[in-house]
């Protein structure tokens, strides 16, 4: 089961990534989020149920490091693994078009159930600045980054780096 | 099924009362997440270096073909400025002569006393909600929550959290902050806000209707009674103003003067000293 030590290995690795040097491509504001891509390449070639659960193990680490709301991103990213789990028998994996679609759709999905939680917390951003500000450019550059770094990781998953047993 | 869809749901519930608990002002981060923070942090800090590093060699081709045109405009604006710091110094002169006549103790001039503690930048919230930073120093190092974080270009925000070796600051540019301010000059008040994504510019609000403000003018933390920051420490700089929604205030739109993309160094105020008189 390498799966086991390299999809958790990467989610660190990833988190650590984000926290520190991701930073340094901020753009009005906006990060791409390396964790919830790979949580959006995982569910999409395992289906919804593991796409499910690692949305909520990646989402709770980035929660537990941000140090705040713990379970927000939890929550986002569960339901962002479960709608790209949904697509895992649907749709070509070796396409990297299909997958920066898939990849805008999922931001946009998690960021607007993330947003809606937002209100739950009462913090309260208007829906404009929201969504332009924030959830359409995240989900573009996700998307872009998902592009760039797909192959890679789909050739890894053909090679059996992700395998492991059925949850 | 059922079994499942129950499980689910207790699941949610937990998570959201977790999520509530665990927001910034209910409750202290909890020992585990202390300790988590604590020992990711020397991996962090880091990798963060290597990151300034990596970008520093990466942009200095670039920053080349700046440089002779940078030092050019330098050149000419310390010509300025030290023209104005004469005048300042003027002025410096006779404020210490007045203030020693009216016996004033208090006021923006005590803020130049300031205890500071330096501390560098080691993180950033993981997300593009909010702007958080974590730096390296933290109760161990007498970091108290609501302390004032500043650079010595202006205001940067304050602690929200503490563990015994770093801290989590709340930039004035996070849709949850907020800072009662002043325009600097006509002492009109405002609240400055942040705003979640856009160019990292902030919002000040409820300014009066009589007492209109003009772009360019400057912002400065009010320090009022009620205010967590300290008095008289320079925010931004207004771009652009309008009435708001209600059409009873204006609100502006303002620069920071930090640049909050580059922030690698910060200023902690630890405490403010009396001015000896």
């Amino acid at each position: 089961m390498p799966g086991m030590v390299f999809l958790p290995g990467f989610l660190l690795l990833a988190l650590l990534l984000q926290v520190t040097v991701v930073d340094l491509i901020r753009i009005r504001g906006v990060v791409p989020d390396l964790v919830f891509i790979l949580v959006v390449f995982y569910a999409f070639w395992k289906g919804q149920r593991e796409g499910t659960f690692w949305g909520f193990v990646a989402g709770l680490l980035e929660d537990l490091v941000s140090g705040h709301y713990w379970g927000l991103n939890a929550i986002s990213m569960a339901a962002a693994g479960y709608l790209v789990g949904w697509f895992e028998t649907r749709l070509y994996k070796e396409s990297r078009l299909v997958m920066m679609v898939l990849t805008f759709l999922a931001t946009v999905a998690g960021q607007l159930i993330y947003y809606l939680l937002l209100f739950y917390l009462q913090v309260v951003i208007s829906p404009g600045v929201a969504l332009t500000g924030v959830i359409l450019p995240a989900a573009a550059y996700n998307a872009l980054l998902s592009a760039l770094i797909y192959r890679r990781f789909y050739r890894m998953y053909l090679r059996g780096w992700f395998r492991m047993s059925r949850l | 099924m059922g079994k499942r869809l129950f499980f689910l749901v207790i699941l949610l519930v937990v998570a959201l009362y977790v999520m509530r608990v665990t927001a910034h002002g209910r409750v202290e981060v909890p020992p585990l997440g202390n300790t988590l923070v604590d020992a990711f942090a020397t991996v962090e800090q880091a990798v963060t270096r290597a990151g300034r590093l990596a970008r520093d060699v990466l942009t200095f081709p670039f920053s080349l073909v700046r440089a002779s045109q940078r030092a050019q405009e330098l050149s000419e604006r310390v010509d300025l400025l030290e023209s104005e710091l004469q005048q300042v110094r003027e002025y410096q002169l006779e404020n210490e002569r007045l203030k020693r006549l009216l016996d004033f103790q208090s006021g923006p001039a005590a803020s130049s006393h300031l205890e500071l503690a330096a501390a560098a930048v080691i993180g950033r919230d993981p997300g593009s909600w909010f702007s958080t930073i974590t730096i390296n120093k933290g109760r161990a190092q007498g970091i108290k929550t609501n302390m004032t974080v500043i650079t010595p270009r202006g205001l940067v925000g304050r602690v929200i959290s503490t563990t015994s070796q770093t801290a989590t600051v709340l930039l004035i540019t996070d849709p949850r902050s907020a800072v009662s301010a002043l325009v600097q000059d006509s002492r009109t008040p405002g609240m400055v806000e942040g705003m979640a994504g856009g160019a990292g510019n902030l919002h000040m609000i409820h300014i009066p209707n009589d007492m209109p403000v003009k772009a360019g003018q400057v912002v400065v933390t009010s320090g009022t009674s009620r205010s967590i920051f300290i008095k008289g420490i320079p925010v931004g700089e207004i771009v652009s103003v309008k009435r708001d929604p209600t059409g009873l205030f204006f609100e502006a739109v303002v620069r920071p003067f930090v640049d909050f993309n580059r922030l690698e160094e910060v200023l902690v105020v630890t405490g403010v000293r009396s001015p000896a008189l």
